[in-house]
């Protein structure tokens, strides 16, 4: 269970951008959020994958509450969740190679000895071949990239997923791939996933069911 | 049918011809290539010089040869010689072989504290970032010559006090750059995805934070060689720097002072340019870098 | 149907805004490796016609719109002509010519994200006011009103004149920059990515904006890869693939019953979520390493022998066995399959 609970968050002092909002995702399913641009749906998703701190309110992973966020939250509550970002151009480093960067979480957790079967297996997963892992990211394509980013928040089998208006920038065919993979992994696993995006078609279509944003400000 | 055809093969021909391409910006290309090529060239006389003519033509700096002073640049001494007789060339590549061996020594040691400590501000943040940029401020403040001027004095006069010296004010800028470019990379959501990847605190900043802001510490280093080097000129032609007898630009440039006002242009002219010379060209090969690092000429490709 | 490669003679008179032939754009790369961004490009638009060019990220189209402002990269070498109606080439013009009579005044650019493309430390104002006295030489006392009048036209809000750009929602943001692009009164409106980024609403009144701001006396060329967006304003798609337009078609036949003959192009359209929302197989070629042949083959059901070979651009398709509604009478024989179409 993921629960986000009475959250209020923001970027500068008493100017919140998410009022107390509310929402939870049960094990393995998955939650289409809904709303303008620039109305907080992106905060409140980085909320909920402990990697902003919110101003008030509590988030509840598995029962247990988060302690921290970002660097403060223990490591295993991080790692529990898979977040993949709208533009794959800003969520990867641009001096490392493909399957480094699908590697990187696992060296961050001391499972170096890991690497080679599992980027494979994750690569694979994506559609990524030997050829293309050996890239930078500047030698890439938009959609290439967002792969690599997707294998990269699957490496660790996450339970929860985070994906930020994931297909935003990319054209159908590789939306409807990214989407297959995502699901895929979801079946295999069983992970919950909350998608926050703008697209109604898409998210209606992927997840189990949608809510607006203007459903759960207070 | 036939219209079909026709159509299919009109649109053979319009690929069959050769095609023409028509290649666009060449010649801003060529001149910055003969830019660069031009600054390289220099750049690595000047070290070669440095390094080669000392072991080669052992100078006694102390010599001095009365009968042969202040003679005009000709064929036995191509820049002439100074007051007490000593020949000018040779005089000038061992003062720019202090000059540089200080430049680069105090442009290293600054960028390696201005890099540590601009980085480790902007990963900390919060209060520590605050104390730090506050006290690199209150450093800033001081014209930096004084302070250069001050910590000479605390030593006898040397090599090594000057890069100390030299090195101590240098590193403020440095720091600043490195804690901006810090900051803005610390908001990327690669490192959000990092750290939803359980790095840690030390492996975001060593791993993914501190390699980005690299080429930016290395460009202001380069950049800082020339300015050290006109540092140090500034340090010895105020006699806060080495000793007299030993040749530096700085000093070179301060004791034909004398012979200027007498007319004899020499002594002054050609230590001015060891001076400019190399500081143009350590200049042009920052900018050929600065040029790499721009993200739109980086991505030669965009698709 | 409208044909792009073969015009009747009596069009010189009534030249159109923009007649791309054979376009190319190659990027020379180290080693004397080259990178074909875009291949041989054949088409026009009419006044009143809005073209969407629709394809995967790094298929060459942004490279495509880069071209027709002049703005490639130096390693870009260009080939073919796309000529607006006064029968300035715009790829021969100089930057010069480019500059100064070209861009603003007869091609006008409506950007990606129009959040960067406004000046951060002016007010709106300021930059009608600016671009209104360089386009159109209006006298001093007079550009005040004529700047007032451009935002009109693009409904930015008279109020919100004297505003950043930081200031302003993606909207009004999105509504300054048309408004600019929109002073020159160029003939041909071109928009790379208008709608990224945006939210479904958002994206449909930029379209609809766009599209009332071509009217009849101008052309839009619209490049995405959003196909809502494109089927909301275009009348006509076309679909690139690999750095070549594989197919153009009427929208309401791509979108329609009809559908794209191209697999490709159907592809596409199957992998919406409002339709079957499955992906094409494997990924697009390399654009620097193409395969010889029809560079989709390798993804594509239908692929056999004959693909090979390039199948030429001919009437507004490039495939050896484009899918047709009855069942082809000889996949191999490409004339024959598109007889049994027109009949």
């Amino acid at each position: 269970m993921l629960e986000v609970d009475a959250i209020t968050a923001g970027y500068e002092r008493h100017k919140p951008v998410v009022r107390g909002v509310s929402l939870t995702v049960r094990p393995g399913e998955s939650v289409g959020l809904l709303g303008p641009s620039g109305c907080g749906k992106s905060t409140l998703a980085r909320v909920a994958a402990l990697l902003h701190r919110p101003d008030a309110g509590r988030v509840v992973v598995d029962g247990t509450a988060a302690a921290g966020w970002r660097h403060r939250a223990p490591r295993a509550q991080r790692t529990a969740f898979g977040v993949v970002f709208q533009q794959p151009r800003l969520s990867a480093d641009p001096r490392l190679t493909l399957s480094a960067l699908i590697a990187e979480p696992l060296r961050a957790n001391g499972r170096a000895d890991e690497v080679p079967e599992k980027v494979r297996e994750s690569a694979a997963r994506v559609g990524l071949g030997d050829e293309l892992l050996g890239r930078r990211p500047h030698e890439v394509s938009d959609g290439q990239l967002q792969r690599a980013c997707v294998a990269r928040a699957l490496i660790l089998e996450p339970r929860w997923l985070v994906c930020d208006e994931m297909t935003a920038m990319l054209d159908a065919s590789t939306t409807a791939a990214l989407v297959r993979v995502v699901e895929d992994y979801r079946a295999d696993t069983g992970a919950g996933l909350l998608a926050v995006g703008h697209d109604k078609a898409l998210l209606t279509r992927w997840c189990d069911r949608t809510v607006h944003w203007s459903e759960l400000e207070a | 049918m036939a219209e079909v055809a026709e159509k299919a093969v009109k649109a053979e021909m319009s690929e069959q011809p050769a095609v023409a391409w028509r290649v666009r910006g060449v010649r801003r290309r060529s001149t910055r290539t003969w830019r660069l090529r031009t600054s390289a060239a220099i750049t690595l006389a000047v070290v070669v010089a440095v390094l080669l003519v000392p072991p080669l033509v052992q100078l006694d700096e102390q010599a001095v040869d009365l009968a042969s002073k202040l003679q005009p640049p000709s064929l036995a001494h191509p820049f002439g010689t100074d007051d007490v007789g000593r020949d000018l060339l040779l005089r000038c590549v061992y003062g720019l072989r202090v000059s540089l061996l200080v430049g680069v020594v105090a442009a290293v040691v600054a960028t390696v504290i201005g890099t540590a400590v601009g980085a480790a501000a902007a990963a900390a943040g919060g209060r520590v970032d605050r104390f730090v940029m506050r006290l690199v401020d209150l450093f800033s403040s001081v014209p930096h010559l004084l302070l250069g001027i001050f910590i000479v004095a605390m030593f006898r006069p040397g090599v090594w006090p000057v890069v100390v010296s030299v090195a101590l004010t240098h590193w403020l800028s440095t720091a600043r750059i490195v804690r901006a470019e810090v900051l803005s990379l610390r908001s990327r959501p690669y490192v959000d995805a990092a750290i939803s990847g359980g790095a840690s605190r030390w492996r975001v900043t060593v791993r993914h934070l501190l390699p980005g802001v690299l080429p930016q510490a290395g460009l202001a280093a380069v950049l800082m060689v020339p300015h050290a080097i006109w540092h140090e000129s500034a340090l010895s032609f105020l006699g806060l720097g080495l000793p007299t007898h030993q040749a530096s630009l700085g000093t070179l440039v301060q004791s034909a002072r004398g012979s200027l006002l007498a007319g004899d242009w020499w002594p002054t002219l050609f230590p001015g340019l060891f001076i400019i010379v190399p500081t143009l060209a350590i200049a042009g090969l920052a900018g050929a870098w600065r040029e790499r690092l721009n993200p739109r000429r980086r991505s030669e490709l965009m698709l | 149907m409208t044909d792009a490669a073969t015009r009747p003679a009596d069009a010189a008179t009534t030249a159109p805004v923009l007649d791309v032939r054979g376009l190319s754009v190659r990027f020379r790369m180290r080693g004397e490796r080259y990178v074909r961004a875009v291949t041989d490009a054949h088409f026009t638009l009419e006044a009143g016609q809005r073209l969407a060019l629709v394809g995967e990220s790094g298929c060459g189209k942004s490279v495509l719109a880069s071209a027709l402002l002049g703005l490639l990269p130096e390693n870009a070498e260009t080939a073919g002509s796309a000529l607006l109606g006064d029968g300035t080439d715009l790829l021969a013009a100089d930057e010069r010519t480019l500059a100064r009579t070209v861009r603003g005044r007869k091609v006008g650019l409506v950007p990606q994200s129009p959040a960067a493309h406004l000046t951060p430390v002016r007010t709106i104002r300021s930059q009608l006011e600016e671009t209104v006295r360089e386009l159109l030489r209006t006298p001093r006392a007079a550009v005040r009103k004529a700047a007032e009048e451009a935002a009109g036209r693009a409904s930015f809000p008279a109020d919100h004149l004297d505003r950043y750009p930081h200031e302003l929602s993606g909207g009004l943001a999105q509504r300054a920059a048309t408004a600019l692009a929109l002073i020159g009164d160029a003939p041909l409106l071109l928009a790379d990515e208008p709608t990224t980024g945006l939210d479904r609403d958002l994206v449909e009144h930029t379209v609809d904006e766009l599209a009332r701001h071509t009217g009849s006396s101008r052309a839009l060329l619209m490049i995405t890869h959003d196909l809502a967006a494109a089927e909301r304003i275009a009348d006509r798609i076309a679909v690139m693939y690999a750095g070549r337009i594989v197919e153009i078609c009427d929208a309401e036949d791509f979108f329609g019953a009809r559908g794209p003959r191209h697999p490709y192009a159907r592809g596409l359209l199957n992998a919406l979520p409002e339709r079957e929302f499955a992906a094409i197989p494997g990924m697009p070629p390399e654009l620097g390493a193409l395969p010889e042949g029809c560079a989709f083959a390798a993804r594509c059901g239908r692929a056999s022998e004959a693909c090979r070979v390039q199948p030429p651009f001919a009437d507004l398709l490039a495939c050896h066995h484009p899918v047709s509604d009855r069942p082809a009478a000889d996949p191999a024989d490409p004339a024959e399959a598109l007889e049994a179409e027109h009949a």
